[in-house]
């Protein structure tokens, strides 16, 4: 961690990091991830383009529940820690509100 | 006395009063490092520098230069030898070759794959090198400590903690097992430990001189005008991609003058630079002891021989804190310089604390333009 020296922080030159990236992922009866893929953004993505591979979720190690900012844009999220086939750590959430899936690194 | 790698300065003169402390001088070892380099090409063309002070030297074909691995092996510790005597003297010129001898600190290591060929260097005694033949590879291996795993040290730490002592104990352990405590270190480890990773060394390729140059609409003697337009030459021959993580060693500035004379003159660095300053003063000194006879209509520079950029090597070596922490300021600025001259704008980042108590993820930290 490096923090900046006397640099006054502009908040037009930040950029987050750590952004979830959507992904689609396949989810067991019990809700729990089985496979991860990136999802396919139509904006850029070519009909002749293969479509992302799904990764094999090997093992779930913990799951937990975020709700936030209930007093302006409600945040509601299920997060799932997994290890992928291959050894990858990945942090999934669902946002509970659209239902649509997220990847984040640990 | 008991002093040891890793103790504060504090704790080693309590148990050694007469302790005498030299300042680190990463500028001399990176001279070196470059020396030793140079000297092993000579040898072989391929050439991976892992790290300062770590080189992994290909040997596949050399048989029918050299001859037998032993000879090999004795053709690259006289290579290394002259980089330490270097070293030890703190002077550019080697001894006369029919007083090279081993090298008392250098240590070398000959087997199949990097990993293997550093475990046994690591295991080897000055002089003598340490081979491990095919057949033997899988009973050295076992016998090995977790240290020489190139992992983390916190996986080195909870390794120790697990009880597992060396590589043997490692490849016991289901694979599985250790990717869900490890990750991708985890398997990594499993593989070495199994002999299952062979990577060759991979030699970077010298990029070919790289030549720029201006024409004069009206011919010119003036001495401060082609100072400024070396200067120029210099930056824009820096900029060049096939300049990229090599800094410059040797090159030549060349004039074509009125009536089909000639001028040139050739300057070899004695610390190879990437630095615009430091690449044009010897050129501008040398311009104003001999300046050209006549006015020139053609100025060039070609930068001829490089070395590889180890300032970034050194700048994320694994001890870059406690060796060269008096240079790293130096080194990043040098090249957040070159990244912004190459692209235009910086490349480099500091990550700020934006909100670290977030539970959110993506609101804890940000990147922002890192401006030494």
């Amino acid at each position: 961690m490096v923090t900046p020296a006397r640099a006054t922080v502009r908040v037009d030159r930040l950029r987050a990091l750590n952004v979830p990236r959507p992904v689609t992922v396949q989810t067991s009866a019990q809700d729990l991830p089985l496979a991860v893929a990136e999802a396919v953004d139509q904006s850029t993505h070519h009909e002749a383009s293969a479509p992302p591979t799904a990764q094999r979720v090997d093992t779930v190690l913990e799951s937990w529940r975020i709700d936030d900012e209930w007093w302006r844009e409600p945040i509601t999220r299920r997060y799932v820690e997994v290890v992928l086939e291959g050894g990858t750590h990945l942090v999934l959430f669902e946002d509970l509100i659209t239902g649509a899936w997220f990847a984040q690194t640990p | 006395m008991g002093v040891r790698i890793g103790m504060t300065v504090s704790q080693a003169i309590g148990l050694c009063p007469t302790l005498v402390l030299t300042e680190p001088d990463p500028v001399h070892y990176d001279a070196v490092f470059s020396r030793l380099l140079l000297d092993l090409e000579r040898v072989s063309p391929v050439i991976e520098a892992a790290e300062l002070g770590r080189v992994f030297v290909g040997v596949q074909g050399l048989e029918r230069l050299y001859g037998g691995r032993e000879r090999q092996l004795a053709l690259i510790a006289r290579a290394t030898g002259n980089a330490e005597r270097v070293a030890r003297a703190g002077v550019a010129e080697a001894p006369p070759a029919a007083n090279r001898a081993w090298p008392r600190t250098v240590r070398l290591g000959c087997a199949r794959g990097k990993f293997l060929a550093w475990v046994a260097a690591s295991r080897a005694k000055p002089g003598a090198p340490r081979t491990i033949d095919d057949a033997d590879r899988a009973a050295f291996l076992a016998q090995q400590p977790v240290a020489v795993l190139p992992v983390s040290p916190d996986m080195q730490r909870r390794l120790v903690q697990l009880g597992l002592r060396t590589l043997a104990d490692v490849a016991r352990i289901p694979e599985p097992a250790l990717v869900s405590q490890f990750g991708r270190e985890g398997r990594d480890a499993w593989q070495l430990a199994h002999d299952r990773i062979v990577e060759p060394v991979i030699g970077r390729e010298r990029p070919q001189p790289i030549m720029v140059g201006v024409d004069f609409p009206l011919p010119s003697a003036d001495g401060l005008l082609l100072a400024h337009a070396l200067r120029k030459l210099v930056e824009r021959a820096l900029g060049h991609p096939r300049r990229t993580g090599w800094r410059v060693l040797g090159m030549r500035a060349r004039a074509l003058l009125e009536h089909g004379a000639s001028w040139m003159t050739e300057v070899t660095l004695k610390d190879p630079s990437a630095d615009a300053a430091r690449i044009t003063a010897p050129l501008v000194t040398r311009l104003e002891n001999t300046p050209p006879g006549g006015a020139v209509e053609r100025l060039v520079v070609e930068f001829v021989d490089f070395v590889p950029g180890t300032a970034s090597l050194q700048l994320f070596a694994r001890d870059a804190t406690s060796t060269a922490r008096a240079d790293q300021r130096n080194a990043l600025h040098t090249a957040v310089r070159e990244i912004k001259q190459r692209f235009k704008r910086s490349r480099l980042f500091h990550i700020v604390e934006v909100q670290p108590w977030s539970r959110l993820p993506e609101r804890r930290y940000a990147l922002i333009d890192f401006e030494p």
